[in-house]
């Protein structure tokens, strides 16, 4: 269509080469495995809620079940490795497909229900998974939970220390990050974002909802768990609190910050939700003070994320150009 | 010749109200029919039936000689049968090209994989689909804005874009739900001239409208709706002029009450 990049496309290229750039050396900039942790955990729940966009943001479905998914992912991973044995690697795959048939199994049923039915029914599923673990105690150990992971290994070395597991995450994260802007850029994004807009007018040009919506919420279960399952090795312990709704709640503030549907805009609120409450560390007292102080006028400047203000602005100058 | 849409003995109810009540009537291909009959006659719920997006009580759809009652309004609409809405609709922040890319029929050759991995194959399609595009955008006048968001668009204009998505798949049949309802006087008749071009290219239109200077001046058969059924049909001159339709529109005048029989 267009030859060569624009402006925007090229500010946008060079932004993410650098982005990519500060975090494959950041190991060498820091030896410290709390800021290394903090990366980890960044990029994971990044990835998570860059799934919750997916999900919410491209198909309309604000879905609490990435909160089962993300935990289940971590048990599955937990369990192959410490009960059957397994590497991590087939951890993190067992999590791939229990999550896909789970999302398949559970999104068939429920993706019939519509907006509060919806939400209700996947908070209930991310309880009943909180439920599962915490009552089964046979396989998951009951509220003690599995501790002790091992590091991973791969072609025969451990990956010991925060520095290589974190090349794991990095890894991990572009992969998928990569995957659903490949998957929201393409003709399938445009139909999906079609049929969150108007239902009956897109049925109404032959596009099938249903079909649609069980494959976005199926890839983000997918999606989600295998974040979950390496966030488990991050730390080394699974138990019921991984059902926390921090989890939850940190996925969909990033979302909504960043815009829902923007895979760029969630992008960069997940960085932005690491490096923040990081930021205002010179002073503990007042550290979340200041953290809530600035969401909520986030919100209140910018209701609909920063991808959403950004667009108004640019219709609000289109309009004008018209007129 | 089988007539190309033919419905027989419809009836739908909401809570033992009958809204079409055993209608039956048909379109003959390469017609512009249009539909029409007092408010509350049932014609809404008729093509809500007829298109899927309402599912009948008893009776039958044809499209072509298939039967196309009980399929979802996909189904019926890659069938080539698609409609427009009474209150227009269109996807706001979606650009007039992407608003007609969106439509599936298309790209009914490409699969998600081709899609995904934007394959030579789906390349292809994808200019073939946005040349037809470009081609209804032109034809519906809206070239100038072809890449400004639908959310900008006056709702004449919004009525014209949603009339170019339907035409988008190359259906058999279009069904317009009001058209020109709303639009401004001094357009309604460039809206006709839109529909007559599009008729010459091998559209069958079914038109609901109650503008009669519009219906009279484009329809070739005019078909009249009155409490759930078909009352009366023929060329919009003649049934303009038919008693029962004077009936139907204004109420039964005292001293002159044939058709009551007809209610009960």
């Amino acid at each position: 269509m267009k030859s060569g990049l624009s402006g925007v496309g090229a500010a946008k290229v060079a932004a993410v080469i650098l982005a990519l750039a500060i975090l494959a050396v950041l190991p060498l900039l820091t030896s410290s495995n709390y800021l290394l942790g903090v990366a980890v955990s960044g990029l994971l729940m990044t990835v998570a809620a860059a799934a919750l966009n997916l999900v919410y943001g491209f198909a309309g479905l604000l879905s609490f079940a990435q909160l089962g998914f993300w935990g289940v992912g971590a048990y599955c991973s937990a369990i192959t490795v410490m009960d059957a044995g397994g590497s991590f690697w087939a951890g993190v795959l067992v999590a791939a497909g229990v999550n896909g048939l789970l999302g398949l199994a559970f999104g068939y049923p429920i993706l019939r229900t519509r907006t509060h039915a919806f939400v209700v029914a996947t908070i209930t599923f991310a309880l009943l998974c909180n439920l599962v673990a915490r009552d089964w105690i046979s396989v998951t150990r009951g509220p003690l939970g599995i501790p002790g992971l091992p590091p991973p290994r791969l072609l025969g070395y451990e990956i010991e220390g925060s520095a290589r597991f974190f090349y794991i995450v990095l890894g991990y994260a572009v992969l998928a990050l990569c995957f659903l802007y490949v998957l929201e850029t393409s003709r399938i994004g445009l139909t999906l974002k079609a049929i969150k807009q108007n239902e009956t007018l897109a049925q109404s040009q032959g596009i099938s909802p249903l079909p649609y919506k069980l494959a976005v919420f199926t890839i983000a279960a997918v999606i989600t768990g295998m974040a979950g399952a390496v966030f488990a090795f991050h730390l080394r312990v699974v138990d019921p609190l991984i059902f926390d709704f921090y989890y939850m709640q940190t996925f969909l503030i990033i979302v909504i910050i960043g815009g829902t549907g923007s895979f760029w805009g969630v992008v960069l609120a997940g960085a932005a939700m690491v490096v923040l409450p990081e930021a205002l560390r010179f002073s503990n007292d007042l550290r979340m003070v200041i953290y809530g102080a600035i969401l909520v006028a986030a919100m209140l400047l910018m209701p609909r994320g920063v991808a959403g203000w950004i667009e108004d602005r640019r219709l609000a100058s289109l309009r004008a150009n018209l007129r | 010749m089988i007539p190309l849409l033919e419905i027989s003995d419809l009836v739908k109810a909401f809570r033992g109200v009958r809204a079409v009540d055993g209608a039956s009537f048909a379109v003959q291909a390469g017609s512009i029919t249009g539909l029409i009959g007092p408010n509350g006659s049932g014609k809404s719920t008729a093509i809500d039936c007829i298109s899927g997006f309402q599912r009948a009580d008893a009776g039958r759809v044809h499209l072509d000689g298939t039967a196309i009652d009980g399929l979802p309004p996909q189904r019926i609409a890659r069938a080539g049968l698609t409609r427009t809405f009474q209150d227009v609709r269109v996807y706001d922040t979606y650009t007039v090209l992407e608003n007609l890319l969106v439509v599936a029929k298309p790209f009914a050759t490409t699969n998600w994989a081709d899609a995904f991995l934007r394959t030579q194959k789906f390349r292809e399609t994808h200019g073939q689909a946005e040349a037809r595009a470009l081609d209804l955008i032109d034809l519906v006048g809206l070239t100038r804005l072809t890449h400004a968001p639908a959310l900008i668009l006056s709702y004449g204009q919004k009525k014209l874009l949603a009339f170019a998505a339907a035409m988008m798949s190359n259906p058999s049949i279009v069904v317009l739900d009001e058209p020109v309802a709303g639009v401004n006087p001094t357009r309604v008749n460039e809206v006709a001239e839109i529909v007559r071009a599009a008729n010459r290219g091998g559209t069958t239109f079914l038109i609901i409208e109650h503008n009669v200077d519009f219906i009279t001046s484009l329809c070739d058969h005019v078909i009249v709706f009155d409490r759930g059924r078909k009352l009366t049909e023929g060329p919009p001159a003649e049934v303009h002029r038919d008693p029962l339709v004077l009936d139907a529109y204004l109420g039964v005048e005292p001293g002159h009450e044939p058709h009551l029989a007809r209610a009960g």
